[in-house]
């Protein structure tokens, strides 16, 4: 995958691009600088020169607490990551946003396989088989919440409900759906004047923690 | 086994945790040396309960270049893991599954498993008490025990039954965190006067840093922070001097730079 991952970043690579909170840009020493969307123009940026560095960048938000979904919208501040050739972007950007461009270019290619949450919670065993118990209304409800981009998470939503092609969610807006919206800005608000190209975050198939919390909400209403 | 370099990929499958920082950090380390050594054409992680997973791990190597995908479950022994998860996620039906594509995926044996894990507590032990004489010293291997997900008892057990044929240390016992013979008799169940005490996990977290710590006596119950370098900080005090003996405490055993996941293939 390397080879694909690395045509579609000189694709993408005109000049600049934004994946998830990032901001790539090309300098003109043939080189890369990553650093968070919000820290255009600051003057402060510690600085990092390795790929590997972004392990630790992307493991605590600004207040230290550990990110276990890396798609949240909760990236740290502050750095400022300088790479000098095409194959260490690639590295980072897969520490920052972990399988997300492979992804990218399957969907790209029209490979990428896509499954419902419905089959995702069927196949569980040992603990998380109750999630599959969870009724639509309780989905509807759960995945409006967890996935939602203000908050929760910056992907945007390839699967469906069920195997009948049931919307995700209806409380999440149409945007959320589409992989041309850049789902850090907020549904209907005019968009910016100038924006670089993107590089959505895809995502095929419902994650553990989603199914984690499937499981919640099955298991609070049996004690209840 | 003879790799072909150029058209194989490495997939070092973990667990993660959505709670622990240190869980990935092990299989990231492994993942980068490998990837420096060359051994594979590409080298990637997946897990259970952190990014990719194992569903994005399906999508990582591209079929044109990439012919076998090697699978190593970075897990301290065979389990729940290893025979079921993973097997369904990465929708694998035996040790080897040719896809649609013909790409091949063959499924290896967790790391926990390879003959060097021997060498590597040994090792270990040594480092973290290197001027006692192990004939004075007592190794204990650590591990869950009631874990019903893992076998990992009965490889701490094989482990110390290893060591102990070998007649290095004054002894060598397998313990465990909630069933006999329980780390917290440590000072009943040796007699020596230094103790070596190795956890039998794959990555540093709870167990070690809190759980087992306070099971030994050398730590309250005061929880750790989540600072990295207070988290290690239980590591650096060796020995702990208790009626009159010395303790020393190893990180968990899949932390040691020696424990490549490559060295299973
Ligand atoms: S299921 Fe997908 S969109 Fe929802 S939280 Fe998980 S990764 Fe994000």
């Amino acid at each position: 995958m390397p080879n694909l991952i690395e045509q579609a970043l000189e694709a993408a690579l005109v000049d600049r691009f934004y994946i998830g909170q990032i901001l790539v840009r090309k300098t003109n020493g043939g080189g890369f600088v990553i650093s968070h969307r919000d820290d255009q123009g600051r003057g402060d940026l510690k600085l990092f020169q390795s790929a590997e560095d972004a392990i630790d960048l992307t493991k605590f938000d600004d207040s230290g607490n550990y990110r276990p979904l890396k798609t949240a919208p909760n990236l740290q501040h502050g750095w400022r990551l300088q790479l000098a050739i095409l194959d260490d972007l690639r590295r980072s950007l897969d520490y920052f946003y972990p399988g997300r461009l492979a992804i990218f270019v399957s969907w790209k290619s029209s490979q990428l396989q896509i499954t419902p949450l419905r089959e995702t919670l069927d196949r569980q065993s040992g603990m998380y088989r109750i999630a599959a118990k969870i009724s639509d209304k309780q989905v509807n409800r759960v995945v409006g919440d967890f996935c939602r981009s203000d908050g929760g998470c910056l992907r945007t939503v390839l699967w469906k409900r069920d195997s009948r092609g049931t919307v995700a969610s209806t409380r999440l807006p149409p945007e959320k759906f589409d992989p041309a919206f850049d789902q850090t800005l907020t549904p209907g608000s005019p968009p910016p004047a100038t924006t670089p190209r993107l590089i959505p975050l895809l995502c095929q198939e419902p994650c553990n923690l989603l199914v984690a919390e499937c499981r919640n909400v099955v298991k609070d209403e049996t004690e209840r | 086994m003879t790799i072909d370099r150029a058209n194989s990929a490495l997939l070092i499958v973990a667990h993660g945790s959505t709670v622990n920082p240190d869980s990935s950090a092990p299989t990231l380390a492994h993942a980068a040396e490998i990837w420096r050594r060359k051994v594979f054409a590409e080298v990637a992680c997946a897990f259970w309960k952190e990014e990719p997973s194992l569903r994005d791990a399906l999508c990582l190597f591209d079929p044109k270049p990439i012919r076998e995908v090697y699978v190593v479950p970075n897990f301290i022994s065979e389990g729940y893991f290893t025979q079921t998860v993973i097997p369904r996620e990465l929708e694998l039906n035996g040790r080897i599954t040719k896809r649609s594509s013909g790409q091949i995926w063959k499924y290896c044996e967790p790391v926990g498993n390879h003959s060097m894990m021997t060498e590597l507590l040994l090792k270990r032990a040594c480092e973290v008490a290197q001027d006692v004489s192990p004939a004075q010293t007592t190794l204990l291997i650590v591990a869950h025990g009631t874990d019903l997900n893992e076998n990992s008892a009965v490889a701490a057990k094989r482990e110390a039954e290893n060591i102990r044929a070998l007649a290095k240390y004054g002894d060598v016992l397998n313990v465990y965190m909630e069933e006999p013979p329980l780390v917290s008799d440590w000072k009943k169940l040796t007699k020596t006067p230094n103790v070596v005490v190795v956890p039998f996990f794959i990555s540093d977290g709870l167990h070690s840093y809190e759980d087992i710590p306070v099971l030994l006596g050398i730590a309250s119950e005061r929880p750790v922070s989540n600072c990295r370098a207070e988290r290690g900080e239980i590591f650096r005090h060796n020995p702990h001097r208790i009626n009159g003996r010395s303790l020393f405490y190893a990180p968990s055993i899949g932390t040691d730079e020696g424990y490549r996941a490559s060295s299973q293939i």
